[in-house]
């Protein structure tokens, strides 16, 4: 039966082109709003308003983990197909 | 023959091929943004456990900067509060009134000054400006207002205490 992995592995080379450039987008996407949880985490607890950092640390937490189960879908994990090196029969067959 | 030899030990020692050591692969530029992105969860995660659990120490009661007599209209006096290193001015200001505020910028801490007659207070680094009447910052980079104190008169001795935003004593 066919999996999710050798299916993915299977796919022609422009698809999983697509693939992995549209997890590093979103992947870019993730940490460009943990960088503005940051810094608006940062600027506020500054100015004395630490209410925003419990929810601003949540989110940027959880963007994380959205982050690292994402690396799951990246082609090429687990198993990588493997190369059939040529092999020079004349060393074979003396 | 023998520098064949030298020459293969490198390479038994680092065995991995040039196009591997030179090139980032996409994959390993994904996985090196899931890293970037746990510090950033961790970095938030310490700022919040600062805030919450270890706010900064309040000043507590008054402190004497110097007598009203010693500072003229539109003239500065920094000062330090004992026990403290963070550096603060006094100001007093043409219609009278006395301002103090913490002496850091707030965008990179630089040391901020009154330009006298102006009511405005500028950090010279990155030409950022406060209103010296109530600390808000009114031009450039400073992304949050100076920190204040209350001065408090009594007779002709200048006191500091611990801004509280409710307090409406304008001295």
């Amino acid at each position: 039966m066919s999996t999710f992995r050798e299916g993915q592995d299977q796919a022609h080379p422009n698809k999983t082109s697509t693939l992995i450039l549209a997890l590093i987008l979103v992947l870019i996407l993730n940490v460009s709003i943990q960088i503005w949880l940051l810094y608006t985490t940062l600027n506020n607890a500054l100015a004395q308003h630490a209410d925003i950092a419990l929810p601003a640390f949540l989110a940027s937490l959880a963007l994380f983990l959205v982050g690292f189960f994402w690396l799951y879908y990246l082609p090429g994990g687990g198993k990588q197909r493997k190369i059939v090196k040529n092999v020079n029969f004349s060393d074979t067959y003396h | 023959m023998a520098r064949d030899t030298k020459d293969n030990h490198w390479k038994e020692d680092f065995p991995i091929p040039e196009l591997e050591s030179t090139q980032v692969s996409r994959r390993d530029f994904a996985k090196f943004l899931c890293l970037v992105s746990g510090g950033l969860a961790t970095g938030t995660g310490y700022v919040a456990i600062k805030a919450n659990f270890f706010p900064p120490e309040k000043i507590v009661n008054e402190h004497f900067v110097c007598k009203k007599d010693e500072l003229p209209i539109g003239g500065t006096k920094a000062f330090v509060i004992s026990g403290s290193d963070i550096p603060y001015i006094l100001i007093h200001l043409e219609d009278g009134q006395f301002r103090s505020y913490e002496q850091k910028c707030t965008h990179l801490s630089c040391a901020v000054f009154y330009l006298p007659g102006s009511g405005r207070i500028e950090c010279p680094c990155h030409n950022g400006w406060f209103d010296a009447l109530t600390g808000e910052a009114l031009e450039g980079p400073p992304p949050r207002p100076l920190p204040r104190l209350d001065v408090v008169i009594k007779g002709m001795d200048v006191y500091v205490k611990a801004y509280e935003p409710s307090n409406k004593a304008v001295v």
